[in-house]
């Protein structure tokens, strides 16, 4: 009886379920959908100053734009809300033309006054100031609707980066905003090309154009829609049933897994950012210390097997100046007389470490001169299978020459705890990034960030300082003439390769995949006109105003 | 009856007491944790922010250096006044607000399986416990203590791949439709539920063979009893019997299981959630741990132990009604 009256109420659910109608799959398509963020329920905030990065994607890709917008392909600077730039007076003052007939998505003009605002608004609350503009800004000021005058109180030219990528917002909303550090910003009024809120919920939001755009015809497509995502295998599924026209993740063997389903539509690329993976070495540790060590462990690693076996082979082995792909233009011209420490050869990797007094025993492994083994750790974020993987491949070169290895995995808050105090001896990291390898010579030799161990040190974790690169780095600061800064490159480039403070391990490259079936002039390695990745704000400004309705 | 409430005021006071220990735990335990959550926000930027950027971050967060034991007064106060602060990694959105959400979601989804596996295991356990070495009895303890033997994971996983991918019987993931609007309408409803159907579906498959063998094998104790023989010496139906004489006393272990089940059902449906992409709670959590969250993991174990302790105590009331041995 019971039983009967159960399997009629299960009966009736399953035909409710069954019956509903099937909607995997999205048929009419008004819209790109696009996958940014890993995120499981979306919350109102679109706040293009706030230094906790937790504004929705688009806000500083599609809402808000920036003077001019860095192209990490071509490597140049493409004018946007202004058009073109002087230094004057020895570099202490920066003039920018601002561009006309801009509005605001409500219809105000915008102009060199907006400009002025924005800076000035970071002045007054420091919380805003991510890039620490106002370390050597002394005033920001309209002089007219279209110049902005930026003067310097120390002269500090790499500081056009943080000025020249800001998004810039409306004088006339948020001089009426209390406390902007605190502002979700839920009705966002930008100069971007999509602005407008169509719908907002927990699960899915779209975005609609701009209706006062400056760019007329564009953008082309009509909204962005925005579904949540939490985790790559969701996105993944969402890629294969044709649910998802952008993502920026990563998927593993993507030729088989993605391109395979649909050859025509499914395009992926991944071109190299010019950044670079390091083996990091902590410069602190007695026997890390010597430089011999560290070459010796650069030539012991494959990096080919390396590439191939952590990376599904998406990327390349690191180049011995720690900048690759569309940084190559900064290799110096001596570069065939500078020591190649990251090709592969392990005779070398052992004539160095004997030459270093570590003495192999008849099973191979070495000691050292107080007769302790020469063992590492290799720490790595737990989950990050692709370093770990790589980590592996590295501790078994290690072994061929006498070294021992040990891979250990930390949660990612105790990971970064340990870099930053300086409480490893290895560990696979990231390294500074900026628009010249000057970011990265910075952080890897600079004695500004260096601390001793045990202090949190955010930057340049191998812990490794050099005077004479501190003297070239002031004078990159103050010069903002293309063949000084060239040469300027060079030498610190040299000095990198002469100390090897750590060790470039593979090139970075950028995970992007996109559906052709309904938009096309994705940009690809036959368009490379910007990069497809969406990780790149505001660099996906070029996308979403160049991609066309198919 | 005084008794009753005698025996329910002090469990209540040792609900307290455990409520402000549990309180107490969910402020140092996290800060235990090594590292901070200005550090964690400036690492996943990768290298792309610069390191001028961490004093912005520390002032944001207002992250101060203020001695443990004056932040601990201050997160009391303000948990008594119902502000559970501002999370970090969703910044500038108050706690209560992302809490909310997520929260109706998790009890819809979880909840509800758990009624439904709990009734469906408990009522199964009692069939086949009264008709024990019958052909169900044969057949369904083994099978459904196979399935429950799968990592729930993996079992989600290939649901998900065959029956929402190959299949396309059920939705990839969400919790609702894209063509629909939330709100109290039909659409949005049945939606809802077709969305909650193939997660709610793991989830009871996994858990009903645990309250059905639990149900059968005390039933089967019970049903042992003099006073069962009794009942049937007395000549009352079989089905009373079953339910009322049996069932009430064997029932009693599962409804404690039930209490901390109802408890854990806040912090539990975190791989369901992972896998289907719903939007509960155990999806934050695993976020704010991640982000070093500290406001948000706290109200986040908040609720989860106000949950256990107040199922637990509502089961207390409903073993006091079930069970007269408690009332004297």
């Amino acid at each position: 009886m019971i039983l009967k009256k159960l399997s009629y109420t299960i009966l009736i659910s399953l035909f409710i379920v069954v019956g509903c109608e099937n909607s995997n799959e999205i048929k009419k398509r008004d819209g790109l959908i696009v996958y940014q963020e890993a995120q499981i329920s979306w919350i109102r905030n679109f706040n293009p100053l706030s230094p906790a990065g937790s504004a929705r994607w688009p806000t500083l890709s599609g809402i808000y734009e920036p003077l001019f917008i860095y192209n990490s392909i071509t490597g140049e600077y493409v004018p946007w809300l202004a058009l073109d730039y002087t230094w004057e007076k020895g570099n202490k003052v920066l003039k920018m033309l601002i561009r006309k007939g801009v509005k605001w998505s409500d219809g105000e003009p915008f102009s060199a006054e907006d400009v002025a605002f924005t800076f000035n608004i970071k002045r007054k609350h420091r919380a805003l100031d991510t890039r620490d503009s106002w370390g050597y800004l002394k005033e920001v000021v309209a002089m007219s609707d279209t110049i902005v005058k930026f003067e310097f109180k120390r002269i500090y030219v790499p500081g056009f980066d943080a000025l020249a990528t800001q998004s810039i917002v409306a004088k006339h909303i948020w001089d009426k905003i209390d406390d902007p550090v605190k502002f979700s910003n839920p009705s966002p009024v930008g100069t971007g090309p999509f602005t407008e809120i169509i719908r907002f919920d927990s699960q899915l939001w779209e975005l609609g154009k701009n209706p006062n755009y400056w760019q007329k015809g564009k953008p082309q497509i009509n909204k962005l829609i925005f579904p949540t995502y939490p985790s790559n295998e969701q996105v993944t599924l969402a890629l294969l049933s044709g649910n998802l026209d952008w993502a920026g993740a990563f998927i593993p063997a993507v030729d088989r897994v993605f391109v395979s389903k649909d050859t025509v539509h499914h395009k992926y690329w991944f071109p190299l950012t010019g950044h670079t993976t390091f083996l990091h070495t902590n410069t602190k540790h007695p026997i890390l210390s010597d430089v011999r060590v560290r070459k010796a462990i650069s030539y012991a690693i494959d990096r080919e097997l390396v590439v191939k076996v952590g990376m599904y082979d998406y990327t390349e082995p690191a180049h011995v100046s720690g900048v690759s792909g569309p940084m190559s233009k900064w290799h110096s011209p001596y570069l065939d007389q500078a020591e190649n420490w990251t090709t592969y050869d392990p005779g070398k990797a052992n004539m160095l470490l004997d030459g270093a007094g570590f003495i192999k025993d008849e099973t191979g492994l070495r000691y050292t001169t107080d007769g302790h083994i020469l063992e590492f750790d290799i720490i790595i974020v737990s989950g990050w299978s692709d370093w770990i993987r790589s980590a592996q491949i590295v501790s078994q070169n290690l072994k061929n020459v006498g070294i021992t290895a040990k891979v250990k995995t930390y949660d990612f808050g105790a990971w970064i705890s340990r870099m930053q105090k300086g409480d490893f001896e290895l560990a696979i990291g990231w390294a500074e990034k900026g628009t010249t390898p000057y970011a990265l010579y910075r952080g890897m030799m600079s004695s500004e960030y260096l601390q001793p161990k045990g202090e949190i040190a955010d930057v340049n974790w191998h812990r490794f300082g050099l005077a004479s690169a501190d003297s070239l780095f002031r004078e990159y600061e103050q010069t903002s003439d293309k063949n000084e800064i060239t040469e300027i490159i060079y030498e610190l480039q040299h000095l990198f390769i002469e100390h090897a403070p750590s060790l470039p391990l593979f090139s970075e490259a950028s995970w992007a995949e996109c559906n052709t079936k309904y938009f096309s002039n994705f940009p690809s390695a036959e368009n490379p006109y910007a990069t497809l990745s969406p990780n790149y704000p505001p660099e996906n400004l070029l996308v979403l105003v160049n991609v066309q309705n198919r | 009856m005084n008794h009753s409430l005698n025996y329910l005021l002090r469990r209540l006071g040792f609900y307290f007491i455990a409520a402000w220990a549990a309180l107490t735990l969910n402020f140092f335990i996290p800060r235990l944790m090594p590292g901070d959550p200005a550090a964690i926000i400036f690492a996943r930027f990768r290298g792309k922010l610069k390191p001028e950027a961490m004093n912005a971050l520390r002032e944001t967060f207002g992250l101060t250096d203020e001695p443990l034991l004056g932040q601990y007064w201050s997160y009391l106060k303000s948990i008594l006044q119902g502000d559970l602060g501002i999370s970090i990694a969703y910044f500038p959105e108050p706690v209560t607000s992302i809490i909310s959400s997520a929260l109706l979601w998790t009890i819809f989804l979880a909840g509800f399986s758990l009624i439904i596996s709990f009734s469906l295991g408990t009522l199964l356990g009692t069939i086949i416990a009264w008709n024990r070495s019958g052909k169900l009895d044969s057949f369904l303890p083994p099978a459904l203590a196979f399935i429950g033997a799968f990592p729930y994971f993996w079992l989600a996983m290939v649901a998900l791949y065959i029956f929402g991918f190959e299949l396309s019987w059920f939705p990839l993931g969400h919790a609702y439709g894209n063509d629909v609007t939330p709100g109290f309408n039909i659409p949005f409803i049945l939606s809802a539920l077709y969305h909650a159907a193939l997660p709610a579906l793991t989830m009871i498959l996994v858990s009903l063979g645990g309250w059905m063998l639990s149900m059968r094998n005390i039933m089967i104790t019970t049903l042992g009893t003099d006073y069962i023989a009794f009942a049937h010496a007395k000549g009352l139906s079989s089905r009373l019997i079953m339910l009322r004489y049996a069932a009430r006393n064997a029932i009693l272990p599962n409804f404690t299981g039930f209490g901390m089940a109802l408890g854990f059902v806040l912090s539990g449906a975190l791989l369901t959630e992972i896998i289907f992409s719903y939007p509960g709670q155990g999806y934050l959590l695993l976020q704010a741990v991640r982000a070093q969250d500290f406001p948000l993991m706290q109200g986040l174990f908040m609720t989860i132990t106000f949950a256990v302790l107040a199922a637990n105590w509502i089961v207390d009331i409903l073993i006091l009604f079930f069970d007269p041995r408690t009332r004297k």
